[in-house]
């Protein structure tokens, strides 16, 4: 019993200093070829995964892509069916034991009928080399909350002390599965500045979102999944430059129709009669053209793209 | 893993269910039938009345202090995703485990303990150091079958259920047990049946220390057999909802 805090983890205990200071040499996470059904559902076909020390990772993919099991992967909570999965050079298991790994999962909650308080000490208590009490409060913006159950808090105060809970013992690696998904405009902005202060002192993080903004404003490099596997990983501009195709649309009184796709910044044109679609990689640039080019045109729409119809045109390319 | 077992601890003695149900309730009850029943009469065993009530309410207490720190608060945290959270920090699982273990039984100390007192203050009973010492020793880990119990229900049960099934198992084996009518005014089949429980063999071991009696191999055997079981049965629980599993 006792034993659970005294035994020494084989694994992390003869860590040296020198091999933590070196941890840019260490990647975070490397992941070959992970796959994982369900029955007869394939949430993973071989998944190929790096993450260097220090970065920020957007795991960007549609509902059901597979960004939950990998995050299930990547803590231990899941086993893969083929590959193989190490967090700083260890088994997943043995990274969480040694409190290298933090985690925000989906649906997981807080320890009822305690302070919150109460509970982020004994969370700390767990971890080797927890963060200072001060420092967590001030990082998660928890001090009016402390006193509170942590079963009676508002949706909002209950996230921020999950991540509270997720960055108590200082992880190096922090993974966090679609963590703004209830939140409004102003909680998701406090969120990433609270990332950002986090991120600020070294750490890795790894984010689950099915939000190309989001990936696009808090990530160093997006690695986008769809039906269990990578169909894109690159920095946040040429991914959005991909799959962030917004859409102009308006009804075409006059002119021919042959003249759209040479409008700037078109990529593809949709009919249907006289209702015109125009996907573009720049709206503005787009409807400036239009509006020089002396078409006859009402009803203008400009819209933003729907990641779901980009996933579904990239995977007919690729299939 | 001190401090997940402090604060689990804390959180148990804040907890109105156990504290009305396991602590106050057993003490009312004591009172109450000490009341009706009179505190000269005589109950199973040629024990006082007094003294064989305190004992049963003894183990009642005991009971529900292990099952309430047990079934329904694992599965509500298995519900609400706090296992899981849980598992996604260096507290290993055996830990976890043995942690709720080691609550219950401690939960069920003060339970214990106050019903004792309540019977020394309201009616003077009284038994050596050594009887007192013995009988509460035996009966707390006699109660470690039940709280075994406890854990299974927690892993197996869902949250909507694990309360009223841990409810209802706490009426039964407390009713068919013997701890609220002796067994002996029962027809013989519901003696037989209630003698196999171990709700009426922790008591039997309290009856047998408080009437100066050490041999009690019957209620021994019956606990011993209810560990095996339950200790399987919680294994098995938990083993199914961690391996492989994200539940």
């Amino acid at each position: 019993m006792a034993s659970a805090r005294t035994d020494p983890i084989p694994t992390s205990q003869p860590e040296p200093e020198a091999a933590r200071q070196a941890g840019g040499e260490q990647p975070a996470i490397r992941a070959a070829g992970l796959a994982k059904s369900y029955g007869p559902t394939v949430a993973l076909a071989g998944l190929d995964l790096h993450v260097a020390a220090g970065e920020t990772v957007a795991l960007l993919g549609p509902n059901g892509a597979g960004k939950t099991t990998t995050i299930g992967l990547l803590v231990g909570l899941l086993h893969p069916d083929r590959g193989q999965v190490r967090v700083y050079g260890r088994p997943p298991s043995q990274a969480v034991a040694g409190g290298l790994v933090g985690a925000m999962l989906q649906d997981a909650g807080l320890m009822p009928g305690v302070r919150v308080g109460e509970l982020l000490a004994m969370v700390r208590g767990l971890y080797p080399r927890p963060l200072p009490p001060g420092e967590l409060v001030a990082l998660a913006d928890l001090g009016p909350v402390l006193g509170r159950r942590a079963d009676r808090l508002s949706g909002g105060q209950a996230q921020r002390v999950r991540f509270a809970v997720a960055i108590a013992g200082d992880p190096r690696l922090l993974l966090l599965d679609e963590p703004t998904a209830a939140m409004d405009v102003q909680a998701r902005r406090n969120f990433w500045a609270q990332i950002h202060r986090y991120t600020a002192r070294g750490r890795t993080v790894l984010f689950a979102t099915h939000y190309l903004q989001e990936a696009d404003d808090a990530a160093d490099r997006v690695v986008v999944i769809a039906g269990g596997r990578k169909v894109a990983d690159g920095t946040p501009a040429a991914i959005k430059a991909r799959f962030g195709d917004q859409q102009v649309r308006f009804t075409l009184l006059q002119g021919s129709p042959a003249l759209l796709a040479a409008l700037d910044g078109v990529r593809a044109v949709d009919r249907d009669g006289p209702r015109v679609t125009l996907r573009s990689s720049d709206t503005d640039a787009t409807v400036a053209a239009l509006v020089r080019s002396g078409l006859g045109w009402s009803g203008l729409e400009v819209g933003g793209g729907d990641l779901e119809t980009s996933f579904l045109r990239l995977l007919a390319e690729t299939s | 893993m001190t401090g997940f077992l402090a604060l689990e601890l804390r959180r148990s003695v804040r907890d109105v269910r156990y504290l009305v149900i396991a602590v106050a309730m057993p003490i009312g009850l004591y009172l109450l039938f000490t009341g009706l029943f009179g505190a000269h009469g005589q109950r199973a065993l040629g024990l006082p009345q007094p003294v064989e009530l305190m004992v049963a309410m003894i183990a009642y207490g005991a009971m529900w202090a292990v099952f309430s720190t047990t079934g329904p608060r694992i599965a509500h945290e298995r519900a609400i995703g706090w296992t899981r959270q849980l598992r996604v920090t260096p507290l290993r699982p055996a830990a976890a485990l043995s942690g709720k273990l080691l609550t219950a039984l401690a939960a069920a100390l003060p339970a214990m303990a106050l019903v004792a007192l309540t019977a020394v203050l309201s009616h003077h009973v009284q038994l050596s150091a050594g009887q007192w010492l013995a009988l509460l020793a035996a009966m707390w880990a006699g109660v470690l079958p039940l709280a075994l119990l406890g854990l299974a229900i927690g892993y197996l049960a869902a949250d909507d259920i694990a309360f009223p099934a841990t409810m209802a198992l706490y009426f039964a084996l407390g009713a068919l047990g013997g701890l609220w009518i002796p067994l002996s005014v029962m027809p013989p089949a519901m003696q037989d049946i209630g003698r196999a429980l171990p709700s009426n063999s922790v008591a039997e071991l309290g009856w047998r220390i408080a009437g100066g009696q050490a041999s009690v191999p019957r209620a021994v055997l019956v606990l011993t057999a209810w560990l095996l079981g339950s200790a399987t049965a919680a294994l098995l629980a938990y083993r199914r909802r961690n391996t492989r599993s994200a539940h």
